[in-house]
C-alpha cells in the first residue's frame, strides 16, 4: 500500500517537474479548447452565394430568383444570361451554386404545365451542397404547392380541399439535439473527447519514457500501475471538467445530461486511456516514438469512433479495431449523455467496453512493468 | 576554397548518410513508410464505402392502415434507411435514439389514412439526431424522398377520381419541378470529398513532425551540426542532401495513396497531372521546411516536435473541407491561409474532381511556391548565421591554441 501511495505521489511530481509531460497535459488542452473551436464558432453557413442563370427574363422568372434570395441560408450573388459564365464563377469559388431558369418558365407556368428548373450544386464541400440543395428545393416545393393550389381554387376547388389534395400529408422533420444544427454544437463535444484522449495518452507516454533523474519509489508493479493511474486520475479531475463542462458552457454549447452519469463515464475513459498510456509507454521505449506516432494517429481516430462517418458504413474487423480505442466509446457515451440527454442505464454497453478496456490494458501495464522489472533489478 | 564537384559530393555524401540513418533508425524509418501507409490503409477501410446506405431508424405507426403500412415499406426502400425497430410509444423512440440504435424516428398519427382522404393534412412527423450531422441527413434524405412520393400518389388518385385524366394529373403534380445535380462528385461519395482531403492532412503532420525530429537530432548539439556541415562541403548542400531523401519518401506515400484513390476506388482526375504534381512537391516541401525550422530555431528536438503537432495536428478543420472558409470568423480564415495544406487541397481539388480551368489553380501552387521559397530562404540564411558564429568560435579556438602553442 505505501508503494502505491508513494507512486501516485513521485508521478504527480514528475507531472508538474517535467516540462513536457506538464506542457502536454496542461497547456496543450488549455491552448486547443482555445484554438480548436475557432473554425466552426459562426455555427452555422448563412447565405452561401449562387448564380441565377435566367433565361426566361420574365416577372415570374425574376420572382422565383428573388424568393431564392431571400431564403436565408443562400444569396443570388449575381443574375447571368448564361452557363458558362455562371460555371466560370462556381470553379472560381465566387459561388456555391448555379440555378437554370429555362426559357419558357413562365408560359408553362401560365399554361398549367410543368415548369421544371434545373440546379447545379457545388457536392466538392458537402456542408455547402446540403444548403444550397436544401435551400432551393425548399422555394421551389413552397412555389409549386401555391400554384397547384390556385389552379384548383381557378377550377373552383374549395380552399382547403385544394391545399388538402396539393400537399395531402405535409411532412414535419424536427432536429433532436442541436437544434440550431449548429456545427460547432455538433464537432466540439466530440472533438474534444479525443483532444482530451490524446493529450493524456501523449503525456502518460512521455510520463513514462523520459529519463528519469532518481529510482522510482520501491513499489510492486501493481500498486505501480495503480498509483499511476490514480495520480492520472487526480489530475485529470481538473482537466475533464474543464474541457467537458466549462469550455462548452463558454462556447454556449447545449447541454443537457446530468452530472453523474458523465462523471461515471469520465472516471472509466480517464482510467482506459491512462493505462493504454502506459502500455504505449512500455512498448515504444522512447519519448519521441511516443510523440511521432501519437500525432499522426490522432485525427484518424476520431473517424474510427463512428462519430462523424456511421458505424453502420464501416466493414465488421474496422469496428472491432475501433472499439480497442477508448475515445470510440468514450464519444458514444459522453455525447449520447451530455448532447443527447441518454441515462445511464441506455449506455451500459460503452461503458462496460471501457471498464474492459481500464483492465485489459492495465493489466498489460502491469506485466510489462514486472518484465521491465526483472530485466533490470536495481530498478 | 572546395570547388564545385566538392559541393556535389558533400551533397551526395549526406543524401546516402541520411538514407543509412532512414535504415538504422527504426523511429524514423517506421515514420516515413509504414505509420503513414497504415494510417492511409485504415482510413480507406473507414470510408471506403464511400457512402452512408440503410441507417437504421424506427417506426411509431400509431394508425396501423394500409396508407401507413404503405409509407413505412416506402421509407424502408429508399437507398439511405431501413426500418429497423417498430416501437410502441414515443419514450421507446427517444429512447432508442438517444442511445444511438436508430438515428431517426418516423412518426405516423393516429387517423392517418381517414384524415389524409378526407383533406384534413394530418402531419407526418420525423424526429432525427442532429447531433450525428452525417447520418442524421442520411436518414433525412431518405425520409424526405420518400413521403413526398407516397403524397403524390393520393394526390394522382384524387385527380384521377375527379375524371382528370392521368397524363395531366401526373404534370400537375409538380408545377415547379426540380432537377438537382450535385456538380464535380455526382454520386456524394465521401471517398472523393473526404477521403481524398485526409489523405494529405494526415501525411502534413507526418512530415512536418518527422522533420522537425529528423533535422532536430542534428542540430541538438553544436558539435553533430557542425559534422553535418563537414560532410556536406557547406552548411546548404548539408541542408539540401538530408531533406532530400524525405522528399523522395513522402512523395511515394502521396504517390502511393493517389494510385488507391484513382485506380481502385475511381477517383475521377479531370484536371492537369503536372499541376498536380508541382503542387504535391511544393506542398511536401514546404512541410519539410516547416518542422526544419522549428528544429533549426528551438534547437531542442523534443520541443520542436511537440510545437509541430500543436500546430498540424489541428489544421484540418482550418482547411475548409468540413466546414467551409467562407463561413469561418476572420482569425480562422487567416491561420487557414498559412497552412499550406489549405493551399495544396484547394489545387487539388480543382486538378481532380472538379477539373478547373488551369488558370484557377494557379492563385493556390503559386501561394505554395511562396510558402516554399520563403520558409528555404529563411532556413538558408538562419544556417548562414549559425555557420559564421561556429566559424568564430572555431577560429577564436584555433587562435587560443595557437597561441598556447606559442607560449
Amino acid at each position: 500500500m505505501s508503494g502505491l501511495a508513494a507512486t501516485f505521489r513521485d508521478e504527480l511530481r514528475r507531472i508538474f517537474a517535467n516540462w513536457p509531460v506538464f506542457s502536454v497535459l496542461v497547456a496543450a488542452v488549455a491552448f486547443y479548447s482555445l484554438f480548436y473551436p475557432q473554425p466552426y464558432l459562426n455555427e452555422a453557413l448563412r447565405d452561401v452565394a449562387v448564380v441565377v442563370v435566367d433565361q426566361d427574363q420574365t416577372v415570374s422568372s425574376r420572382d422565383l430568383s428573388r424568393r431564392i434570395d431571400a431564403s436565408p441560408d443562400v444569396a443570388v450573388v449575381s443574375v447571368l444570361p448564361d452557363y458558362p459564365a455562371a460555371q466560370r464563377q462556381v470553379f472560381a469559388r465566387e459561388a456555391s451554386g448555379i440555378v437554370v431558369i429555362p426559357q419558357g418558365f413562365e408560359r408553362d407556368l401560365l399554361s398549367g404545365r410543368p415548369s421544371p428548373v434545373a440546379l447545379y450544386a457545388d457536392a466538392s464541400y458537402f456542408l455547402i451542397y446540403q444548403k444550397v440543395a436544401l435551400a432551393v428545393s425548399g422555394v421551389t416545393r413552397t412555389l409549386g404547392a401555391e400554384v397547384m393550389a390556385k389552379r384548383l381554387v381557378a377550377q373552383g376547388t374549395d380552399v382547403a380541399v385544394a391545399t388538402g389534395v396539393a400537399d395531402p400529408m405535409p411532412l414535419t422533420a424536427i432536429a433532436l439535439f442541436n437544434p440550431q444544427g449548429g456545427y460547432a454544437s455538433y464537432l466540439l463535444p466530440a472533438a474534444f473527447i479525443l483532444i482530451l484522449q490524446q493529450t493524456l495518452l501523449i503525456g502518460v507516454g512521455l510520463a513514462g519514457t523520459l529519463s528519469r533523474d532518481g529510482p522510482p519509489p520501491p513499489a510492486t508493479p501493481l500498486a505501480r500501475v495503480l498509483g499511476k493511474l490514480l495520480a492520472y486520475l487526480a489530475l485529470e479531475a481538473f482537466i475533464v471538467p474543464f474541457c467537458l463542462v466549462a469550455v462548452p458552457y463558454l462556447y454556449g454549447i447545449p447541454r443537457i445530461g446530468g452530472l453523474f452519469p458523465l462523471l461515471v463515464y469520465a472516471v472509466l475513459f480517464v482510467l482506459a486511456v491512462g493505462a493504454l498510456g502506459l502500455v504505449v509507454a512500455g512498448t515504444f521505449r522512447t519519448s519521441y516514438a511516443v510523440q511521432l506516432t501519437m500525432a499522426a494517429i490522432g485525427m484518424p481516430l476520431f473517424f474510427l469512433s463512428g462519430f462523424s462517418w456511421p458505424a453502420e458504413a464501416m466493414p465488421t474487423p474496422i469496428l472491432w479495431l475501433a472499439r480497442l480505442v477508448p475515445s470510440t466509446s468514450a464519444i458514444d457515451g459522453l455525447v449520447q449523455i451530455g448532447q443527447m440527454g441518454a441515462s445511464l442505464a441506455d449506455l451500459r454497453q460503452p461503458a462496460f467496453i471501457l471498464f474492459a478496456l481500464a483492465i485489459g490494458y492495465g493489466g498489460v501495464a502491469v506485466a510489462l512493468e514486472a518484465r521491465r522489472g526483472q530485466g533490470s533489478p536495481l530498478r | 576554397m572546395r570547388g564545385r564537384d566538392d559541393i556535389r559530393f558533400g551533397f551526395e555524401l549526406v543524401f546516402w548518410r541520411e538514407v543509412r540513418w532512414l535504415k538504422r533508425r527504426p523511429l524514423l524509418l517506421a515514420m516515413t513508410t509504414i505509420v503513414p501507409a497504415a494510417i492511409m490503409a485504415l482510413l480507406m477501410m473507414v470510408f471506403g464505402a464511400g457512402l452512408a446506405t440503410k441507417l437504421p431508424v424506427g417506426v411509431l405507426d400509431l394508425d396501423g392502415s394500409e396508407l401507413s403500412r404503405q409509407i413505412v415499406r416506402t421509407v424502408d426502400a429508399t437507398p439511405d434507411v431501413r426500418v429497423a425497430r417498430h416501437v410502441a410509444d414515443l419514450a421507446e423512440g427517444r429512447r432508442l435514439i438517444e442511445a444511438g440504435r436508430v438515428y431517426g424516428l418516423l412518426m405516423l398519427p393516429k387517423n392517418l389514412e381517414r384524415d389524409v382522404l378526407g383533406a384534413r393534412r394530418p402531419e407526418v412527423v420525423f424526429f432525427y439526431n442532429s447531433q450525428m450531422l452525417t447520418a442524421g441527413n442520411v436518414v433525412l434524405k431518405g425520409v424526405n424522398a420518400a413521403i413526398p412520393t407516397v403524397a403524390s400518389g393520393i394526390t394522382l388518385s384524387v385527380f384521377t377520381a375527379q375524371g382528370i385524366p392521368a397524363a395531366s394529373a401526373q404534370s400537375a403534380l409538380q408545377p415547379v419541378p426540380l432537377q438537382i445535380s450535385p456538380l464535380f462528385n455526382p454520386t456524394l461519395s465521401y471517398v472523393f470529398f473526404l477521403l481524398a482531403a485526409l489523405l494529405p492532412a494526415i501525411l502534413q503532420i507526418v512530415v512536418t513532425t518527422t522533420l522537425a525530429y529528423s533535422v532536430g537530432l542534428d542540430v541538438e548539439t553544436p558539435y553533430r551540426l557542425r559534422v553535418l556541415g563537414r560532410l556536406g562541403g557547406g552548411l546548404f548542400p548539408a541542408l539540401a542532401g538530408k531533406l532530400l531523401p524525405y522528399t523522395v519518401l513522402f512523395l511515394l506515400l502521396l504517390g502511393l495513396a493517389d494510385a488507391v484513390l484513382f485506380g481502385w476506388f475511381g477517383m475521377p482526375l479531370q484536371g492537369s497531372r503536372w499541376m498536380l504534381v508541382l503542387a504535391a512537391v511544393l506542398f511536401i516541401l514546404t512541410c519539410q521546411f516547416i518542422g526544419a525550422l522549428l528544429a533549426l530555431l528551438l534547437k531542442n528536438t523534443a520541443s520542436a516536435v511537440s510545437l509541430a503537432t500543436l500546430l498540424t495536428a489541428s489544421a484540418f478543420g482550418f482547411m475548409g473541407i468540413g466546414f467551409p472558409r467562407f463561413g469561418m470568423n476572420a482569425f480562422s480564415q487567416g491561420w487557414g491561409a498559412l497552412m499550406p495544406g489549405t493551399w495544396f487541397l484547394t489545387a487539388r481539388i480543382d486538378q481532380t474532381v472538379r477539373g478547373a480551368p488551369l488558370d484557377l489553380s494557379l492563385k493556390p501552387v503559386l501561394i505554395l511556391a511562396i510558402f516554399a521559397l520563403v520558409l528555404g530562404a529563411l532556413m538558408v540564411f538562419y544556417l548562414d548565421l549559425m555557420r559564421r558564429r561556429i566559424d568564430r568560435q572555431e577560429g577564436a579556438m584555433r587562435a587560443a591554441v595557437a597561441g598556447e602553442g606559442a607560449a
